[in-house]
């Protein structure tokens, strides 16, 4: 999985390419975990590139949440794929996070 | 010398209840036994004990289909016009051990198709999911007769009756789990492959069935969905949801649609197929 951010008017835009699943989702989540403790907490997670996320990439958004919602932030999901859509809607997932359907718009919310 | 310790996950298959949706099951079951994929246990809920039997039995797909066909006969339905306008008209007492359907024919055609087979002679374990009707919980039966396992997991409310097991009075298990991923987890599942269902909705209702059935299916659409989000989270087991899209409504007995359903079982699955076995692959 390749991980790479940028800034945005004080938003970081997490990108990550590849599956998140049990094999990669430690990579997710420590990526993640230094953001927060740097003091990034508004964060949107770019998914286009993500292709399929398991049970373990749903734990590590959750946690995400959890981390950036605990200093007053957010992680909010972008130009998420059908079937990564399919998983997240499954699980509950549509109801606790914000989704948005491109990276603009997520940016924007937070303003 | 101690024995080696395997290190390979530990794979389950779960299928849902869905009624005649299950059969996409079939194509499922083709899919992962053509990529070579080998599970270690099943797990099965209302229409998917029929077909988590049939896995875990090391039926042919062949075999399965015959079993859809021999299982959803024309008559399987006896009985309920009559009972329906008699329910109504007061000339029938409904009570704990009523149905609506007549059971004859159903009991006869699961007779026909599984025997005696008892939990002991298959070749993988099995656990079938049903619902304690007086106390509301989850019941897994894995031992004895899996013909009378099948019959209390598919005792689809006020439709067929409940059926008796060891003195317990058991209905549909979608009335409690209807994706019983938690079972797997139970066991010790590092991988579970679960093929799941939701319930149609109508687009309208001009009979108090029609109200009841839309009520049955808006409660097991949210039990499967919050127990599935839960087990996702509370638990460190990988679960990969295969979740047939059908292009049409599939009713509980639209036999005819069953060779559609197959493939969309088996397309379902196929986009599972690189995320499953890379996982395999990088844990093997």
């Amino acid at each position: 999985m390749q991980i790479s951010n940028r800034d945005a008017n004080g938003v970081v835009v997490v990108l990550p390419v590849g599956s998140i699943d049990a094999t990669t989702a430690a990579e997710f989540s420590s990526h993640i975990d230094n953001l927060v403790s740097s003091g990034s907490t508004r964060l949107v997670a770019d998914l286009a590139g993500v292709d399929y996320t398991s049970s373990a990439g749903l734990r590590v958004l959750l946690g995400a949440a959890k981390a950036t919602r605990a200093q007053a932030g957010d992680i909010r999901l972008a130009a998420v794929r059908a079937d990564v859509l399919k998983v997240l809607t499954l699980s509950g997932f549509t109801s606790i996070l914000q989704l948005f359907d491109d990276v603009d718009a997520a940016i924007a919310s937070f303003a | 010398m101690r024995p080696a310790v395997s290190t390979r996950p530990r794979v389950t298959l779960v299928i849902g209840s869905g009624g005649v949706k299950c059969a996409a099951a079939i194509g499922l079951w083709s899919v992962l036994t053509e990529a070579g994929i080998a599970v270690d246990s099943v797990v099965g809920c209302s229409g998917g004990s029929l077909y988590g039997a049939a896995v875990a039995g090391g039926w042919s797909a062949e075999k399965m289909r015959s079993l859809s066909e021999s299982l959803w006969t024309d008559d399987v339905m006896q009985g309920y016009r009559e009972n329906l306008k008699a329910s109504r008209d007061g000339s029938l007492r409904f009570n704990d051990r009523s149905g609506l359907v007549d059971d004859t024919v159903l009991n006869q055609n699961l007779e026909r198709i599984y025997g005696d087979l008892q939990f002991a002679d298959l070749d993988l374990p099995l656990k079938l999911v049903a619902t304690d009707l007086y106390r509301g919980d989850k019941v897994i039966l894995s031992q004895g007769s899996v013909r009378q396992a099948i019959r209390a997991s598919i005792a689809i409310p006020i439709i067929f009756p409940p059926w008796e097991i060891d003195g317990r009075l058991l209905t549909d298990g979608g009335a409690s789990d209807p994706l019983p991923v938690d079972v797997a987890i139970q066991d010790g599942a590092d991988i579970i492959i679960a093929m799941g269902f939701t319930l149609s909705y109508r687009t309208r209702m001009r009979s108090i069935t029609a109200v009841q059935e839309q009520l049955t299916s808006i409660y097991t659409n949210n039990i499967l969905n919050a127990t599935y989000a839960f087990h996702n989270l509370a638990h460190h087991a990988e679960i990969f949801p295969v979740i047939p899209e059908l292009d049409e409504q599939v009713s509980m007995f639209d036999v005819d649609k069953i060779p559609a359903v197959i493939e969309k079982g088996a397309a379902a699955t196929r986009e599972q197929l690189p995320h499953i076995t890379r996982l395999l692959q990088s844990a093997g």
